[in-house]
């Protein structure tokens, strides 16, 4: 057999393992780089939109759940930190330390995942999505209020503030609460009024909301298969102390997608955290 | 492997053996905690027009946590250092061309 440089751990294109670990990073950094553009369009279309219709943004955000989003919260920043202790166990060559780092990472990504399904179960329950559903939500609470047969008369509003809090109490409501607010709120306004929330407007950022957190709930799905890939890479021995930059490198991304959530964070679920219904 | 490893330059199998300690992970995932706890208690009061300008700079420290200490540009070679600044760099340029637009625009309804 021809004499090579080739070791298990050496790559044959590399004259040394620090070399090769500082590649492997910098070709990680100028990927992330690039997500980092590639959410910032996002970021920017949000920030527009943002200063254009603070109001409605302002409703919009209030109406998501927090609760969720908090949970969420802490369990992406522990994950980030239990990731980062993997590659202290694999430097180390304690092999059941990483594996059981990268399993809390996996786990703690997962349940990030499992709420963020319940959470938009409930969204779509509560019909909070832009499109027909919301529309015929607003539709159907607004003709509660203000009937097309002109044979009825328009609800005061006292009388529909009274309509919507009995419905909000009966078994089965007939209409979803961020609908009869919206309705109280515009009572008879125009929609030239300055304080005239537009539901087309609240829509825009609930599109916001779920393209947003889509993407970077499809970049957490990306990181667990790199997770169980690293796992499976431990399980059967294939990560020595020469090689804890292949841990290293995936925990980079993990971090990324970890920090566009600290920014989603205030900028979706945080918004409307302070907001008070004037009617 | 010996065999194949007596054609390497010497020292070619030496890398960074260096971890971070425990305590160190520890207290960053602590300080972000916390900071992730006070953007939330704090949006909660209502703080009005100051609520974004906290919120954003609250999420800039926690990221910026982040990067030093978890992502290792602490202990970054100069040019892993200089990528992750050109992303900010990149991310500027569309800010500042996009609302230089945007916000320049008087005759937008309601601004």
């Amino acid at each position: 057999m021809a004499a090579s440089t080739h070791t298990s751990v050496l790559k044959h294109h590399f004259d040394r393992l620090d070399q090769q670990h500082a590649s492997e990073r910098l070709g990680m950094w100028m990927f992330l780089a690039t997500e980092v553009l590639f959410f910032s369009g996002l970021f920017g279309a949000y920030t527009v939109y943002r200063l254009y219709y603070p109001t409605e943004f302002e409703f919009a955000s209030s109406k998501l759940n927090r609760v969720i989003a908090t949970i969420n919260t802490l369990f992406l920043i522990t994950s980030s930190m239990t990731i980062t202790f993997g590659i202290r166990s694999a430097k180390l060559g304690d092999r059941s330390g990483l594996i059981r780092y990268l399993v809390l990472t996996l786990l703690l990504g997962t349940a990030f995942m499992v709420l963020k399904a319940f959470e938009y179960t409930a969204d779509y329950e509560e019909r909070y999505m832009p499109g027909t559903l919301f529309r015929s939500e607003y539709n159907a609470a607004f003709e509660a209020i203000f009937p097309t047969d002109p044979q009825q008369k328009p609800l005061s509003r006292e009388e529909a503030k009274l309509y919507f809090e009995k419905d909000a109490q009966s078994e089965h409501p007939k209409h979803q609460h961020w609908a009869a607010e919206l309705v109280l709120l515009n009572y008879r306004k125009s929609t030239a009024d300055p304080d005239y929330i537009d539901p087309g407007k609240v829509q825009l950022f609930l599109s916001f909301y779920y393209i947003m957190t889509g993407i970077h709930g499809i970049h957490i799905l990306a990181g667990l298969g790199c997770l169980i890939w690293l796992i499976i890479e431990a399980a059967r021995d294939a990560i020595p102390p020469e090689n804890y930059s292949t841990v290293e490198v995936v925990s980079l991304y993990w971090h990324l997608v970890d920090g566009i959530w600290l920014f989603l964070m205030p900028l979706l679920y945080l918004a409307g955290a302070g907001w008070v219904a004037t009617y | 492997m010996g065999h194949e490893e007596h054609h390497l330059k010497p020292g070619a199998l030496e890398f960074d053996r260096e971890t971070d300690s425990p305590s160190l992970l520890l207290g960053v995932w602590a300080v972000i905690i916390v900071l992730a706890l006070a953007s939330i208690g704090l949006s909660s009061l209502g703080l009005g027009k100051y609520a974004l300008p906290v919120q954003l700079a609250i999420a800039t420290v926690q990221a910026a946590l982040v990067a030093y200490y978890f992502m290792h540009l602490r202990q970054s070679d100069r040019v892993v250092i200089l990528t992750a600044l050109s992303s900010l760099f990149w991310m500027a340029i569309l800010f500042i061309l996009v609302l230089a637009d945007y916000l320049t625009r008087p005759w937008h309804v309601g601004w």
